[in-house]
């Protein structure tokens, strides 16, 4: 059976088409999302079956998940990103018993059972604090790109100390670090303790379990993986794709829903 | 004369002095207004992280005119203390009511008997309407039951006749009538299918729609904890002065623990939604909760007067969903 799942995040939209018999991905796609999550779920899938070599009435079974997962139309199910990013986890590491998503917008941990499904959650509330949007605002402030972030901040002998857990006063605190002409590789690491910091404030209450999976957007970032390993004290694995582990669970949920 | 209320007191008292209860929190919560009575709380001086339900009772306080007021300052939060202290230039008479920490007998007697004198009422007579009230307080234990035994109450309609149970909106004999109108309807009910069956612990919610989103989910919500202790139903057969003591919500949490998870276990609840309110001092029980129970727990926060955010939907169709899958 070949199963869709589409992810339209707050600032990207994800689809992954897939064999379900054999769990192999045969197409992948990876945009902004942009003004619209309805147009930007149907390119998205569009580009994922392109880059499968199919049309679209291969897809025998769909599921939308993502804060847009209600605009996507011609779906069969919509999925909370929770059980989605828990399904994909699991899907590529069985032994994953938590799973970590920092994404544009949210960061959510999630506790697993043997069978994948989710025990418990947790979200960051109301505050894009500690997610990808944050740091965006950041490397702007500090003028280097988003995708050297992380390996800056591992250059840095010391983290500058950053109170504010606030986007938009970190923003002025890293504007005043600048003006005291501190090192922009230690305030690159402070940034990435504040991710590391908030994320451990939300699994605070959840029974954290190796193994610890890390996705969403915010995994590419090696500075937060390296931060939050040293926060929790424990080994992060970070899956290859990790951006697309929502996506993939989705078309897996999609597969084990159609039977 | 109109007796407003900031939190469940032993209302046998106001009635029998002759007087009408009126729960002020009741009152503000379904005004089309309420977001506007918290805004005017703010234009009053009110700060941003104070609890909106003591703003929301300011604003109603000054809006509907009521110039008796009976106040929790012991056993609801010192947020309202302050609040009656905002409104001392107005003419309005504030009579105190505190429930002791240890809810030592002694003393919940003597808040009774003061709350007496101050309304010129009489213990007697008191007496007399708890009997009044104790067939109505066993419909409504019966409308509890046929939520989470027989299904057929919904859980709104066990939270809004349950939460009613403080000033029985006023009017016993029309409320009264409404129970029996309701308990009769519900007989002729088939039960609805639903994904999990959850509990509501905490304070009442601030949301107006929340009850309907838990529906749409599939949530039966089998349990209101607060809203239960207002009707005292579970001290049914006590005489007035216990009732008030076993009364769960103004004294320590560790009597809320044991009948939270007695009736998860009775109720077979799923999960727990734990409702707390944005700078309220009861947060801090989250972490209690969660340690003293074994099933999942939501915590949900809510702030201002309206309806969910798209946060917080996400979180409860996760949650839907979390329990679905532990089926
Ligand atoms: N190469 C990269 N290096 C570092 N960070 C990156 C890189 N690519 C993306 N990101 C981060 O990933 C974030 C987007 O993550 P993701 O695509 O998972 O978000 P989303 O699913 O749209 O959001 P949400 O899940 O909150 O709705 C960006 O804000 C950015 O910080
Ligand atoms: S919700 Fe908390 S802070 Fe607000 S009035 Fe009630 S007890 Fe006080
Ligand atoms: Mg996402």
């Amino acid at each position: 059976m070949i199963t869709a799942g589409i992810d339209v995040g707050a600032l990207t939209a994800k689809a992954v088409v897939l064999d379900f018999d054999t769990g192999r991905p045969l197409g992948r796609c990876l945009m902004p999302t942009g003004a619209s999550p309805e147009q930007a779920g149907e390119t998205a899938l569009a580009g994922a079956l392109e880059d499968a070599g199919l049309e679209a009435d291969a897809i025998q079974a769909s599921v939308a998940t993502g804060y847009g997962r209600g605009a996507v139309q011609g779906v069969d199910w919509r999925i909370t990103e929770i059980s989605c990013h828990a399904r994909g986890a699991w899907h590529l590491m069985p032994e994953a018993r938590t799973v970590i998503d920092l994404g544009g917008q949210d960061a959510k941990a999630i506790c697993l059972d043997e069978a994948g499904w989710p025990l418990d959650f947790e979200m960051n509330d109301r505050c894009a604090a500690g997610t990808g949007r944050f740091l965006e605002v950041m490397a702007a402030a500090l003028d280097v790109q988003l995708e050297e972030l992380g390996e800056l901040a591992a250059s840095a002998n010391s983290a500058a100390a950053l109170s504010s857990t606030c986007t938009v006063f970190a923003e002025s605190e890293v504007i005043s670090l600048l003006a005291e002409n501190r090192d922009v590789a230690e305030i690159a690491a402070g940034l990435c303790e504040t991710i590391a910091q908030r994320t451990m404030q939300m699994t605070n209450r959840l029974q954290v379990r190796p193994e610890l999976v890390l996705c969403g957007g915010v995994a590419l970032n090696a500075g937060v993986h390296r931060a939050m390993e040293r926060a929790l004290g424990m080994k992060i694995v970070v899956p290859p794709e990790p951006q697309l582990v929502g996506a993939l669970g989705a078309a897996i949920l999609a597969g084990e829903r159609a039977g | 004369m109109e007796v407003g209320l900031t939190s469940t007191i032993p209302v046998e008292i106001i009635l029998a002095a002759g007087h009408t209860p009126v729960d002020l929190n009741n009152i503000f919560v379904v005004s089309p207004q309420a977001a506007q009575l918290v805004r005017d709380a703010e234009a009053a001086g009110y700060p941003r992280n104070a609890c909106s339900w003591v703003k929301g009772i300011y604003s109603t306080i000054l809006q509907h005119d009521i110039n008796t007021v009976v106040v929790v300052t012991q056993g609801d939060c010192s947020q309202m203390q302050a609040m009656i202290e905002t409104l001392a230039d107005h003419d309005i008479r504030f009579i105190p009511f505190a429930y002791p920490y240890d809810r030592d007998r002694a003393q919940v007697k003597e808040q009774m008997r003061r709350l007496i004198e101050a309304l010129d009422s009489d213990w007697d007579a008191a007496v007399a309407v708890q009997e009044r009230l104790r067939p109505l307080r066993a419909k409504i234990a019966r409308l509890d039951e046929m939520t989470w035994r027989e299904g057929t109450v919904t859980g709104y309609e066990n939270h809004l006749y349950q939460v009613s149970c403080s000033d029985f909106t006023g009017d016993v004999e029309r409320f009264e009538a409404e129970v029996d109108g309701l308990l009769q309807e519900a007989f002729g009910r088939t039960p609805r299918s639903y994904r999990a069956r959850v509990g509501f612990v905490g304070v009442p919610p601030i949301y107006c729609n929340l009850y309907q989103c838990l529906e749409e989910l599939g949530l039966h919500v089998a349990f209101n904890e607060i809203q239960r202790q207002f009707t005292m139903a579970p001290a049914l057969e006590c005489d007035l002065l216990t009732q008030y003591q076993c009364y769960t919500y103004p004294y320590d949490i560790f009597a809320r623990l044991e009948d939270i998870a007695t009736e998860t276990a009775n109720r077979k609840l799923e999960g727990i939604i734990h409702y707390v309110q944005s700078f309220c001092f009861r947060q801090i029980y989250d972490h209690i909760l969660r340690e003293a129970l074994d099933c999942p727990v939501l915590a949900l926060e809510g702030d201002r007067p309206g309806g969910l955010t798209g946060r917080d939907k996400l979180r409860l169709e996760a949650f839907a969903e979390t329990l679905e899958a532990r089926r």
